[in-house]
């Protein structure tokens, strides 16, 4: 015990002199973590929370285009500024050259078509019923259209998030006009009012809610409660150029042939490396969770919500560490240069963090992607937060992610094993 | 006097040559014996130092040693044993203080026994006023001296020295031969190798030279020189393994 202590205490000495490789194991992890959250909020911000600067030109000759953009004023997502006296074209250019992301062209005809087919549809059903005789079988529906010109630099999904969002709206006048129509063909100048006041507030609610596995719902997801855990996992795992590196360097130094003929032999250092790490990828877990907690709320970034429960939070961290330091630890007693270590081991942890969900969630990926995601193990490690962070899950729900996770230790462990000793290190 | 190191038909190949590294080597070591073995590069020693002191099987042969009337292997034997490599073995980030400590307690020594041994150590190869000093910031002769006291450090019975002196200057090399000739009065078996071979004709009591993997030579340095008619050890390699150059 005294020896392994002694070796401990030698690993973090060595650990506490190399500056660049503390940067790497504690900074990197806190730069990345933030600025993918910023980035991910703001993203998540632009289409939920802030209003999105829309162009609009309305050319419709009618009243239906001022009532369509009175209707996007009140909806509160978007700030309108219209300029009416701008052709399609030059509003194309006018939108992309004053950073508008979307720009809104209301043709002509808008309120004539939106009149004559919603007027076509209104006698059809009162023939139907009956009340009316006028036969509106051989009336013309006219074509008109929105035209929405969007910044080639708008993903598709906030293009898909705004033409919904428009579609609603426009269903809306729709709507409206052909009740107008119904109740002129009955005779009435206008709906009556306690029918309006009901027919717009009593809409059924759609509500987006979180499913949580303890029906709590007490986890919100949001940019913080993903990429905290995810880009966490990140960070731990890229201490394969970290530890690799240093135990490739440890065997290749004069140092490693005055180990090999100490009783201890190597297996001491491997275990004092492995129990240090093991410590660094702890810390980095929850040096990353504390500024998640305490800092991003000062930041304005939603506060990361920790979940209620603790210990399979300790045994989840405790197992992903495990993980990357045993890959890590793999790498370095495989690789033969710092190069290939380093090399090798960072580019295969990118590989597993594309593969594993970190930057885009699995269940987006073809089904292939997804039978090759259960491969990587950061994404047994994410399964694992996701089920705590985002779920509120307990020990059920986290019974893959621990199983998978355990194999993939045992595995590094019995490769790293066999190789050391074939080499007679061991 | 006794043996302590038994040597027996040992022979190495490694897995990509077609040749032995060491063939069929056999030779004995003395208690308290200051033995030296020497060669042209490539010749096998570095091989054969590394299964003496277990870091490399042989194919096959064996090695014993004979410590406190038991017969040990080279693996139960280590921690007998010192070894000063050629290249320097310590972490030159860490303090010369802070090295000796944790291979100290690699070798079980006991704290109080330590300190006692470090302070020595250090005060005898003159290193005290840089002990808290990291090693990266040593000269080449003060971490060719911390190299010595790391690998004497637990008083070993046998101590395998590679090329000890190699690149110090000459205050530096007396005091290590002098800490070595020390060690040996007090009782160490010193095996040992280099390429300065004057140095080696004063220190080594009895030699072997090995070429290609085998031993041509082994004796006393007088009993060499008559039997070969040479008049020094460097004109005995160069008779016995010829002048041409080795990789």
């Amino acid at each position: 015990m005294r020896k392994l202590l002694a070796s401990i205490v030698k690993e973090l000495q060595l650990l506490a002199h190399d500056k660049v490789g503390l940067l790497l194991l504690y900074l990197m992890p806190v730069v990345l973590v933030f600025i993918i959250t910023v980035v991910q909020d703001s993203a998540f911000k632009l289409v939920n929370d802030n209003q999105l600067e829309l162009l609009v030109t309305n050319a419709d000759k009618g009243n239906l285009g001022d009532s369509l953009v009175g209707m996007l004023k009140r909806s509160g997502n978007f700030l309108i500024d219209e300029k009416n006296d701008l052709s399609e074209k030059k509003l194309q250019e006018e939108g992309l050259s004053g950073g508008k992301l979307a720009s809104i062209y209301i043709p002509e005809n808008f309120s004539e078509a939106i009149e004559n087919n919603t007027g076509t549809i209104t006698k059809l059903i009162l023939t139907e019923f009956g009340v009316s005789a006028d036969s509106a079988s051989s009336s013309v529906r006219k074509e008109t259209s929105l035209n929405i010109y969007f910044d080639p630099i708008l993903q598709e999904n906030f293009q898909y998030t705004l033409v919904t969002n428009l579609q609603t709206i426009v269903a809306g006048l729709e709507n409206k006009v052909m009740l107008e129509k119904l109740f002129g063909e009955m005779g009435y100048d206008e709906i009556p009012e306690h029918i309006a006041s009901r027919m717009t507030g009593e809409q059924t609610p759609v509500l987006a809610k979180p499913a949580s596995l303890d029906g709590k719902q007490k986890l919100t997801p949001n940019s913080t409660q993903h990429n905290v855990p995810a880009w966490s996992i990140f960070a731990m795992f890229f201490m394969v150029v970290s530890l690799g590196g240093n135990l490739v360097k440890e065997r290749l130094s004069g140092s490693f042939v005055r180990l090999m003929t100490i009783p201890p032999g190597f297996s001491f250092t491997l275990v004092s490396k492995m129990v240090v790490y093991l410590g660094v990828a702890v810390s980095q877990l929850f040096l990353l969770f504390c500024i998640g907690y305490l800092i991003f709320p000062y930041m304005g970034l939603p506060q990361l919500q920790l979940p209620d429960a603790v210990l399979q939070l300790v045994v989840v961290s405790v197992l992903s560490g495990m993980a990357a330091v045993s890959y890590a630890v793999l790498i370095g007693t495989y690789a033969r240069s710092q190069e290939q270590a380093n090399g090798f081991g960072a580019v295969s942890i990118v590989i597993f963090a594309a593969i594993g969900g970190i930057w885009v969630p699995t269940f987006v990926m073809p089904d292939y992607m997804q039978t090759v995601a259960l491969f990587s193990p950061l994404h047994w490690c994410l399964e694992g937060y996701y089920v705590l962070f985002l779920k509120n899950g307990d020990w059920n729900a986290l019974t893959s992610s621990i199983i998978f996770l355990s194999l993939f230790n045992v595995v590094c462990q019995i490769l790293t094993f066999v190789k050391l000793k074939i080499q007679n290190y061991l | 006097m006794q043996p302590i190191i038994e040597i027996r038909s040992l022979v190495k190949q490694y897995p990509k040559s077609t040749i032995p590294a060491v063939s069929d080597v056999s030779f004995t070591v003395l208690k308290g014996e200051k033995f030296g073995i020497f060669g042209p590069n490539g010749a096998g020693k570095t091989t054969l130092i590394s299964m003496m002191c277990g870091i490399l099987q042989p194919l096959s042969g064996e090695v014993i040693y004979h410590v406190d009337g038991s017969a040990l292997d080279p693996r139960s034997a280590l921690r007998h044993i010192g070894y000063v490599p050629q290249d320097f073995a310590f972490y030159p980030e860490l303090t010369a203080r802070q090295n000796l400590v944790y291979f100290g307690k690699m070798y079980g020594i006991p704290n109080p026994e330590l300190n006692k041994r470090m302070d020595n150590l250090l005060e005898k190869l003159g290193l005290s006023h840089v002990k808290d000093k990291k090693i990266m910031t040593f000269s080449g002769g003060m971490k060719r001296r911390i190299n010595l006291a790391i690998g004497i450090l637990n008083e070993p019975k046998i101590l395998f020295l590679d090329e000890p002196t190699v690149g110090v200057d000459v205050q530096s090399k007396h005091a290590i031969i002098q800490l070595l000739e020390e060690l040996n009065q007090n009782g160490t078996s010193i095996l040992y190798t280099s390429h300065h071979l004057k140095e080696a004709e004063d220190f080594c009591d009895r030699i072997a030279l090995i070429d290609k993997g085998r031993i041509i030579g082994l004796g006393t340095l007088n009993s060499l020189t008559e039997q070969h008619q040479v008049e020094n050890l460097e004109e005995l390699l160069i008779r016995l393994t010829g002048k041409t150059m080795r990789d």
